[in-house]
């Protein structure tokens, strides 16, 4: 976890900051070691308060926001992330962080497709049917039209939950798929039980990024696979200055005229870029144990992927 | 590219895989497989240590420890798993899931093969190569110790193509498909050098000695025939693909008679131009006299 002194544009917590720098490196303390909130330097109690505020009040307006911020890009995005995972029928998918939904339901889709696939592929090697199999193959298919296949959706924080389930019963999605409340940093599940473990643009708020992956390790089954995608660095030095650009000037501003939230928004991009880049996050996932680690950038390093699995 | 099979060595995760590992284990190449096990350098003990928490000191990029089996073993071990399924699923990334789910992996495991089943695939046929190899090198022994007699070098080579071919009956049908994916543009080195050496094997237990052009010639000859061949047996229904195996016999035949044929050709273009030039020669001098004259 970062404990984040960096000095340059810091702005330092208005509480006694010079306090809590002496005693910060002691763990156990009420008021915890030191971290990062945006730019800003808070213990990490406050950092998960604050980024639950966070979250809280900009949860009503969380697609809306993607969608204007990115153009509608981090759809293709989460669909990048589904097709990497290929999930065949029976996976079990803990979605975390998932907050409202979309890689779950891109799941479940996903899932869906290839399973009406498998079915037509076994009805067209069956060339002569009698008429009881046909009816058969016909109920088989209402009941198990994903194949066992299941996601849950497990997120810190309640607002987040809620607008999921709103948007799921909107969409129509009922069957395979779970609402949990839960801690990355502390999943309440038990160990071997997932498939897939994906965390879309959600590590970046965790204050401890190696428990929430060795979390990830621990619930996981044997053979099973991390994914992770999250913005990540830019190494083009053109792109990036542009992103840069967009990003502090354009994207608070969409924050305050569409969800009437500057500091929301103010802090989603400063955590974009006190995030570690794609090699250092490699490191992270392979010391939580994980092998064959690996990232894919995408859109130059605007947005990674990272994949390891547990063996 | 020959793939190294050996006996599993220590499951990276807990015991429990392993042992459902080594119980259910059958090995094709249970014969050849004390000889590898020889020969392969990273040799385990036997007895299994309880597993603990996955040591630090562990380096990534397979770099373990030699207690723990490398990543390429275990991913070696899911891909001959999935052949079973093959003939269900095909060359896919589903047969490796499933292949995956029998060692005890969860299926999401076939996320570290190309989604295309190409690995699947060239592993298959490097296991098919070694297998060749495994056979030519018992019968080279049984002719060394005098328990059978040498083939003619056409027999030897129809019985080694015949047999390599064989080895495909249980997946035909969905050969094509993988025949196609080894086309692909990214395959096509790995697979290129995998029928190069396999043809290069059979040429050297033919024993082919050359070392002029007729390498080349021999080894291209080859190629052409065992590949003709496979697309002849891909749409071959008759009983046990008789009709294939006289295709090939045909096709062997065919090229012993050209080397003949190439000998005949030279000898008789020799006899034309001496023709020729005695012509020629006759001619001028008849010029040269009536000349004189």
């Amino acid at each position: 976890a970062a404990a984040g002194l960096y000095p340059c544009r810091t702005l330092l917590a208005h509480r006694a900051g010079a306090l809590r720098a002496l005693c910060g490196s002691v763990r156990g303390l009420a008021v915890g070691p030191d971290t990062h909130f945006g730019f800003q330097t808070v213990t990490e109690a406050e950092r998960r308060e604050k980024i639950y505020q966070v979250f809280e009040s900009v949860a009503k307006k969380y697609d809306i926001m993607n969608d204007s911020m990115t153009l509608g890009i981090h759809r293709v995005w989460k669909d990048i992330l589904v097709h990497k995972m290929n999930p065949s029928p029976g996976t079990l998918l803990l979605d975390v962080a998932g907050g409202t939904g979309d890689i779950a339901f891109r799941f479940i889709n996903y899932v869906r497709s290839v399973r009406e696939r498998q079915l037509q592929r076994k009805l067209k090697h069956h060339q002569s049917l009698t008429w009881q199999e046909i009816s058969e193959s016909y109920q088989e298919d209402k009941s198990k039209s994903l194949g066992d296949s299941q996601v849950v959706v497990c997120d810190i924080n309640k607002e987040m939950l809620k607008v999921g389930k709103q948007k799921a019963q909107y969409l129509g999605y009922s069957e395979g798929l779970s609402w949990v409340l839960g801690n990355a940093e502390e999943l309440p599940f038990d160990d071997d039980k997932f498939d897939v473990y994906t965390i879309a643009f959600g590590i970046r708020n965790v204050t401890r990024i190696d428990l929430a992956l060795e979390e990830a390790y621990r619930v996981l089954k044997p053979g099973g696979r991390f994914l992770c995608l999250e913005f990540s660095h830019v190494s083009n030095p053109l792109l990036s200055r542009l992103y840069d650009l967009y990003s502090f000037q354009v994207i608070p501003v969409l924050g305050e005229v569409i969800a009437g939230d500057w500091k929301s928004y103010q802090y989603l991009v400063e955590s974009i870029r006190r995030f570690p880049p794609q090699e250092e996050l490699k490191a992270m996932i392979e010391d939580a144990g994980f092998f064959k680690v690996d990232y894919q950038n995408i859109n130059s390093g605007i947005v990674a992927i990272h994949s390891g699995f547990k063996l | 590219v020959r793939c190294q099979l050996s006996l599993p060595q220590r499951a990276l995760q807990a015991s429990a895989v392993l042992r459902r590992v080594s119980d259910e284990q059958k090995e094709p190449l249970s014969s050849s497989s004390q000889q590898q096990f020889d020969s392969h350098p990273t040799d385990q003990q036997p007895d299994k240590e309880p597993q603990g928490p996955r040591p630090s000191y562990t380096g990534q990029g397979g770099q373990e420890s030699e207690d723990y089996e490398s990543e390429e073993q275990l991913q070696h071990r899911i891909l001959t798993a999935a052949l079973e399924f093959v003939p269900e699923h095909g060359w896919t990334a589903e047969a490796i899931a499933e292949g995956a789910k029998t060692l005890g992996l969860s299926g999401a495991a076939a996320g570290m093969f190309h989604s295309d089943g190409s690995e699947l695939i060239l592993h298959f046929v490097s296991q098919c190569n070694a297998k060749l190899s495994e056979l030519l090198e018992q019968e080279q022994k049984r002719v060394q110790l005098g328990e059978a007699e040498k083939k003619p070098t056409d027999q030897f080579l129809k019985d080694a193509v015949e047999a390599r071919l064989r080895m495909l009956i249980p997946y035909i049908d969905k050969w094509p498909q993988a025949v196609s994916i080894l086309l692909l543009p990214h395959n096509i080195p790995s697979s290129l050098n995998l029928l190069t050496s396999m043809i290069d094997e059979i040429w050297h237990y033919a024993g082919d000695q050359s070392t002029d052009f007729n390498w080349y010639t021999r080894r291209a000859v080859l190629t052409g025939i065992y590949n003709t061949t496979e697309l002849v047996m891909m749409q071959d229904s008759s009983p046990d693909f008789e009709d294939t195996w006289r295709f090939l016999e045909n096709r062997v035949a065919d090229a012993m008679n050209m080397g003949n044929t190439a000998n005949q050709v030279q000898s008789t273009g020799e006899a034309v131009v001496q023709g020729l030039m005695g012509a020629a020669v006759t001619v001028s001098n008849a010029e040269t006299s009536s000349a004189v004259r």
